[in-house]
């Protein structure tokens, strides 16, 4: 401990020497800017402005505090998206996978007439698993879908999607949307993964968007307790090989016997989401942990898992008019097939007959454990500042996550006030991802959106669809693993669509322009990049701009120039 | 102006005279490339299968008594699997590998892989890319050092081309290569002013010499101008060839498309991921069936298509590490070690399993669960890049290896 004050007191006292020589301090202008790029998704028309008549930092403050920021604008935008606020159990009532239905309507002779007599007719027991190949399954459907007020699973995630874009463009809670971009990275979760595209709505609504800025282990068990994450990293199945078999009453019995079947050949230990979250989630690859911890972690987490995790039938079962015993695709911890032995958990002891509490034991010692805080430090400065982290910043940013007790909130402070974080070192010098690169677009250019597949289409063209990212590391915040020259192409080419009003669902009024090129050219350069454009650049660009040129071609080559690409 | 700049348009004017001064051209080493070396450039496609296939359910030892003992309701039948040596079995989906392991150009090398223990996808598939295992620090892909290593005077942009949305790791370094999805994408597509735009563009990133947008950009337009030439749409795969209508199929037969179109490709990539089978893998049919029916035949649609030029090209598949022996409580399998590589093309010595096996009997398990490995990755990687690509240097493509003709199986000669 007294090191540690040690080593703080040296860092403060020969930091400031250190950087007085070689960061440069930006303009209070450049400062406005910088903020709206990195505490939020661009200025859009008027924001430099207001944010310089409110002060910067009564802005920052703001922006860490977004409970207290009204946001009727963005949620106006959202009213209409309807997953948004529906539970997982109306998800899976609502959203049926067409192929799971038709099992369950099969098994109740419920089937759709003229597959039922196909599927007699074949002898089949159960209907195709993908029935949609088949140009007649698929019409009858489509009818079946419409008659009962049901909508293809697929809705789902395009509307979530829908929900992330029009927040990133509209809400004045800009940092919330910034943090909850970076936390869904972090515990990253893929879509296609089984039932995840039911479960995502609600990990994005009740696990990472209130946890966004509060206490990290707040975060961390919200994630560790959430089905969408159970299901991905596979816990939801991770039983005790030990636990006692003989006293197994209540649920199971509940169940069909073919479900019992199914029960209980899937007993078994799952490692993958004890793995992940030392890894990804707290201690970083080289944090410490060996296979032996994995495994001790893995048997803590035996038992945690999901209510009815597919749904349960809950479409047949709300068609039929009956509820649910219990909400379908929620947490809940199964004593009975938990491994309640003794375990030792990167030195610490657990002991036996813990059951849920040996979980929540083993988040708490990593959330506090000094590689989480020295990982997760690292990760938030090379998203706000560089690529490249500054080692002394990053020190002294853990140094605030642990004193602070893993609160974000604080953490970022520690960042936005920094010295690195307010130099020219860090001005613009952060390659925007393609969801940064679109948001940012359209906010500038102070476009209407309905964030809809025809703009998200541009992302995943990018290379980074939203919830599109099959393993559990997330995108990659460091430019250099992802600029390539496809991607590079595509950010000229949505440039381009959206300037021209082909960006479906996103619409874009520019001014009607009079005057010499070179004056329209120095105005757009002005809204798009507050001007700070190299001399180089803007000589190339005038030179391709002729009298009879329309301003969307001004804009489109704009967009794609090296200068629109950074942050 | 700069040397580069003028040296690149005055170049380009002299290409279309179809005449080269000193400085050579991209289109004119492409043009130059393929006289000089009369088409037969040798190329490698590397797949790699990401999420860790269960390597012991694609080449079945089903030899092995404890093979089915420790996999109640996942193993392959010995009567189902595509018995190729007597021991070892083709999954019984990869029925289009067959005739290519009778004709004697698929070979196998089992039991190989990572000699680092980790089982973690992301820390695995670093190693297998940057092929420094247990370093983490390598900033580059080892394909990327072999094209370092094989410095070439006419060398194309399209040397290096993968098929995917993001530079893979096995090929980010300091020399150039492309990434894309599709070839038909890669164009300024604005309709009528596509060409004028493109102009625009080309321009202003000709002056950008800041980070890795600079560079990035000006590779762009040149393989742009390049791939128009090509003309991709009109493509029509020869000898019979149907590739799968997947993504993967797609890439394939877009990397043979490049190989035919001389573009002076020596390095393809592509990928194929949902290998990562915990939960209900299957057996002969189910989840892994019916990824590794799309997986062999597409690489057996690429062999058919190319025909002829199989002489001149290898392809290499692998994956991080293998799965555990053992099905897990979920049907499915847990991360494992060693795994199964395959070596396709007119000059592999194939009709053969090689690498030692280890055997499956608990005392002769990895950690007394996985897999051993007795075959390291890079001496597979190394006798591809010596014996194959015909690098010189194979040294600085593996730092911290010491690779000799004498750890090579003898897949190539």
């Amino acid at each position: 401990m007294r090191k540690t004050v040690a080593l703080i007191l040296l860092c403060l006292l020969t930091q400031p020497l250190v950087f007085a020589q070689k960061h440069r301090s930006l303009t209070e202008d450049q400062r406005v800017i910088h903020v709206l790029n990195r505490l939020g998704f661009g200025a859009r028309p008027g924001d430099v402005e207001r944010v310089k008549a409110m002060g910067l930092e009564k802005y920052i403050e703001q922006q860490l505090h977004p409970e207290k920021i009204a946001d009727s604008a963005a949620e106006t935008k959202v009213r209409e998206l309807s997953v948004l606020n529906m539970t997982t159990a109306e998800l899976y009532e609502k959203y049926p996978q067409p192929g799971q239905l038709l099992r369950q309507l099969q098994a109740r002779g419920m089937l759709p007439e003229e597959m039922a007599s196909d599927a007699a007719k074949n002898n089949q027991n159960t209907p195709p698993a993908n029935p949609l190949e088949n140009e007649k399954n698929r019409k009858v459907i489509e009818e079946y879908y419409r008659e009962n007020g049901l909508q293809r699973p697929q809705r789902i995630i395009a509307e979530l999607q829908a929900s992330r874009i029009l927040r990133a463009v509209y809400s004045e809670r800009q940092l919330q949307e910034v943090m909850v971009d970076f936390w869904t990275n972090h515990f990253n979760i893929f879509a296609n993964k089984g039932a995840d595209r039911w479960l995502l709505p609600a990990y994005d609504r009740d696990t990472i968007r209130p946890n966004a800025m509060g206490k990290f282990s707040t975060l961390l068990q919200a994630t560790a307790q959430s089905p969408a994450m159970l299901f991905y990293l596979d816990n939801f199945q991770s039983v005790s090989p030990n636990a006692n078999q003989g006293r197994r009453g209540g649920l199971l019995q509940q169940l069909r016997p073919q479900q019992q079947q199914q029960q209980r050949q899937r007993r078994g230990i799952n490692e993958n989401y004890a793995r992940e979250l030392m890894e990804l989630h707290t201690l970083g690859v080289d944090g410490g942990y060996t296979q032996k911890d994995v495994q001790e972690v893995a048997r803590c987490f035996t038992g945690w898992t999901i209510f009815q995790p597919r749904g349960g039938g809950a479409a047949v079962n709300a068609m039929m008019g009956e509820a649910g015993r219990r909400n379908p695709g929620t947490f809940f911890f199964n004593a009975r097939v938990h491994d309640d032995g003794e375990k030792t958990v990167l030195g610490h002891k657990i002991p036996s007959g813990g059951g849920l509490k040996d979980g929540l034991m083993v988040l708490d010692i990593l959330a506090h454990h000094p590689s989480t805080a020295k990982f997760i430090a690292t990760k938030l400065v090379r998203h706000f500042v560089s690529d490249t982290p500054p080692q002394s910043l990053v020190d002294r940013v853990a140094a605030t996550f642990t004193k602070s007790d893993g609160d974000i909130r604080e953490t970022l402070k520690a960042i936005f006030f920094s010295k690195e974080f307010n130099s020219t070192e860090a001005y613009r010098v952060k390659i925007k991802r393609p969801f940064e690169l679109v948001i940012s677009a359209i906010r500038t250019l102070g476009a209407d959106t309905n964030g809809g597949p025809g703009t998200h289409r541009w992302i995943e063209r990018m290379g980074e669809p939203l919830y599109g990212f099959q393993t559990p590391n997330g995108y990659s915040d460091a430019a250099e693993s992802w600029v390539n020259t496809g991607g590079l192409l595509e950010r000229m080419n949505f440039g381009l669509a959206l300037a021209n009003n082909r960006v479906q669902g996103t619409t874009v009024s520019l001014a009607k322009t009079n005057g010499a090129q070179a004056k329209v050219m120095d105005e757009y350069l002005k809204t798009l990049l507050a001007g700070d454009i190299s001399a180089a650049t803007r000589e190339a660009l005038l030179k391709q701009l002729e009298p009879s040129d329309p301003a969307t071609k001004v804009v489109g080559l704009i967009l794609g120039t090296p200068e629109f690409q950074r942050q | 102006m700069n040397r580069r700049f003028f040296l690149k348009s005055g170049s380009v004017a002299l290409a279309s005279v179809g005449m080269s001064l000193s400085a050579p051209s991209f289109l004119e080493r492409i043009a130059l490339g393929n006289t000089l070396a009369g088409g037969k450039r040798k190329t490698l496609i590397a797949i790699f299968q990401r999420g860790a296939v269960d390597g012991l359910n694609v080449v079945v030892p089903f030899g092995e008594a404890n093979y089915y003992e420790l996999r109640p309701s996942i193993a392959i039948p010995k009567t189902e699997a595509l018995n190729l040596d007597g021991f070892f079995g083709l999954h019984p989906s990869m029925s289009a590998f067959k005739p290519l392991w009778d004709s004697k150009r698929l070979a196998i090398i089992h039991a190989s892989g990572s000699p680092d223990n980790t089982r973690s996808h992301f820390d695995a598939q670093d190693y297998m890319e940057s092929a420094t295992p247990g370093v983490k620090s390598t900033s580059d892909g080892w394909l990327n050092r072999y094209l370092r290593s094989k410095q070439d005077s006419e060398r194309s942009l399209f040397r290096a081309v993968s098929m995917t949305k993001t530079m893979p790791r096995v090929l980010q370094g300091r020399e150039p290569a492309v990434a894309m999805s599709n070839l038909s994408d890669f164009a300024i597509r604005a309709g009528k002013s596509s060409e004028n735009l493109q102009g625009g563009f080309e321009a202003i990133y000709a002056r950008e010499t800041k980070d890795s947008l600079a560079g990035t950009g000006r590779e762009t337009f040149e393989a742009v101008n390049y791939l128009k030439k090509a003309n991709p749409a009109q493509y029509q795969p020869e000898n019979g060839a149907q590739y799968p209508r997947n993504q993967f199929g797609t890439s394939l037969l877009q990397i043979a498309q490049l190989i035919k179109a001389g573009v002076g490709l020596e390095v393809a990539f592509t990928d194929i991921g949902g290998w990562d089978t915990h939960v209900n893998q299957g057996n002969s049919r189910g989840q892994l069936a019916n990824l590794l029916t799309q997986f062999s035949s597409g690489i057996a649609a690429l062999y058919q298509d190319l025909g002829q030029r199989m002489d001149d090209v290898v392809v290499l598949t692998m994956s991080e590490f293998g799965r555990t022996v053992r099905e897990n409580g979920n049907r499915g399998t847990d991360h494992g070690h060693a795994n199964a590589m395959f070596v396709l093309g007119n000059s592999v010595k194939g009709g053969k399993v090689y690498g030692q096996w280890p055997g499956l009997k608990s005392d002769q398990l990895y950690e007394g669960r996985d897999l051993a490995l007795t075959t390291d990755f890079r001496d597979v990687f190394g006798e591809i890049a010596t014996r194959h690509l015909g690098s010189t240097d194979v040294k600085s493509v593996f730092p911290g290896y010491t690779v000799t003709q004498s750890k090579f199986k003898g897949f190539l000669s």
